[in-house]
């Protein structure tokens, strides 16, 4: 399972195994403030992220950052 | 008169609500909001310097930042006592309060009190700290238990300030940190122990001397060899929920989850879903409710290969996770995993919030 999270730090903590990091708290898998096209765009590099996390071996908790950057 | 400095969220401050969670921080001279309360119990033993606060968002997402700004207060104001909460069950804000205590007690060397409901996901966080200068007061669940949090934490601030030793955690009321402390005693450990047997075997109570830590060590998942190739779900806990709440859903410490079908769907339109969620403003997600289910996204994955076709799972497993227990959200998790294996799926993303 790879957990998509803006409080990525808090799933750390408590120890999950692949974490992606996510936007924000009220819209983790985008960004409102950006265009539309590129809205969707960091949302599918989120997402594909998270694919590539599933894939990835880990042997403790992990954190993948997606390449458009946490802050958009 | 002891000097101290209140740390509260927007909320508490008297700002605003949920519209207000996106607030830098800010500091205001003296007592606003809760901390009036605070000034009300601590009458002539101390003064309320200042109050700082900040939204709830924005401490998380700019943590640095926000804790930096509330350093650079603190040195200026020069506190003999920081206070932060009580946080109730507001999570964001009890795990605000925990990651504040240990920055000033690492940083400026004070002695912090904080409050909250022992099931707020702060308390854990405190627990893993094992930080001598923090100590955390349980309260009530809800805001309801203010005066009576504010009369217990008021003169435990005064006791910090004042630099008297605090006794342990079950004599003094503030929760356990995983701290142990030598001890002079007149009986050794086999004395101890053997007492502590008899007792047991006769069915009578006793303190164990060594808690054991209960904790989850969740060992990481082998990877999926290739994505394009697996059976994949998604799973939301920001509570995107079809229009209406069919199921109804609570904002707040649900008990059941569901699936809801999109196989025909290529994306999930505004309108048609909603999200129910009491954590967060849910306006973004309801406005575009692929901030909390990427179904766009993951449509389009599947045109690019990324994900194989028929290789997404039909449905969406959903539980708004505002507030949930531990108890509750470990079954409702040993629950989906079963209906997941059960149905084949290799590999799940979960979006939370």
């Amino acid at each position: 399972m790879a957990l998509i999270s803006a409080m990525y730090p808090v799933a750390e903590q408590v120890g999950a195994s692949r974490i992606v990091k996510a936007v924000a708290i009220p819209h983790p898998c985008g960004d409102p403030n950006l265009p539309a096209e590129l809205d969707g765009q960091l949302r599918r590099e989120i997402v594909s992220t998270a694919l590539k996390a599933l894939e990835a071996k880990v042997d403790r908790t992990t954190v993948f950052t997606p390449k458009v950057g946490a802050d958009g | 008169m002891i000097r101290i400095v209140h740390i509260l969220n927007q909320f508490f401050a008297g700002v605003g609500g949920e519209e207000k969670a996106d607030i830098a921080v800010a500091i205001v001279g003296g007592a606003v909001g809760a901390a009036r309360g605070l000034q009300v119990q601590l009458a002539e033993r101390g003064e309320v310097v200042g109050t700082i606060y900040f939204g709830d968002n924005y401490f998380h997402e700019h943590k640095d930042d926000a804790t930096a700004a509330i350093l650079a207060e603190l040195e200026k104001l020069r506190p003999d006592v920081v206070v932060a909460g009580p946080a109730f069950n507001a999570g964001r804000y009890g795990l605000a309060c925990v990651e504040i205590c240990h920055t000033v007690s690492e940083r400026l060397g004070l002695r912090c009190v904080t409050g909250m409901e022992a099931e707020n996901p702060g308390v854990s966080v405190y627990r893993d700290y094992h930080d001598d200068k923090i100590f955390l007061l349980p309260t009530a669940e809800t805001a309801s238990g203010m005066a009576r949090a504010l009369t217990a934490m008021a003169p435990f601030a005064c006791r910090l300030a004042d630099g008297e030793e605090i006794g342990p955690a079950g004599a003094e009321g503030y929760l356990p940190r995983g701290i142990r402390r030598l001890v002079r005693v007149d009986r050794t450990g086999a004395d101890r122990a053997i007492d502590m047997l008899l007792a047991k075997v006769a069915g009578k109570p006793f303190a164990t001397e060594i808690p054991m830590e209960v904790w989850d060590r969740v060992e990481p998942a082998a990877p999926v060899a290739d994505a394009a190739a697996a059976n994949l779900a998604v799973i939301c806990t920001g509570g995107v929920v079809p229009w209406g709440n069919p199921d109804g859903f609570k904002t707040y410490r649900n008990t059941f989850w569901r699936k809801y079908n999109f196989a025909e769907l290529k994306t999930l339109e505004p309108g048609k879903w909603e999200a129910v969620h009491g954590g967060y403003n849910v306006a973004f997600m309801n406005q575009n409710p692929h901030y909390g289910m990427p179904l766009d996204a993951l449509r389009a994955l599947e045109a690019d290969g990324r994900i194989g076709r028929g290789k997404l799972y039909p449905a969406y497993y959903v539980i708004p996770g505002n507030q949930g227990s531990p108890a509750v959200m470990r079954r409702v998790g040993q629950e989906i995993s079963a209906d997941l294996k059960k149905d084949g799926v290799d590999g799940v993303l979960l979006v939370a919030t």
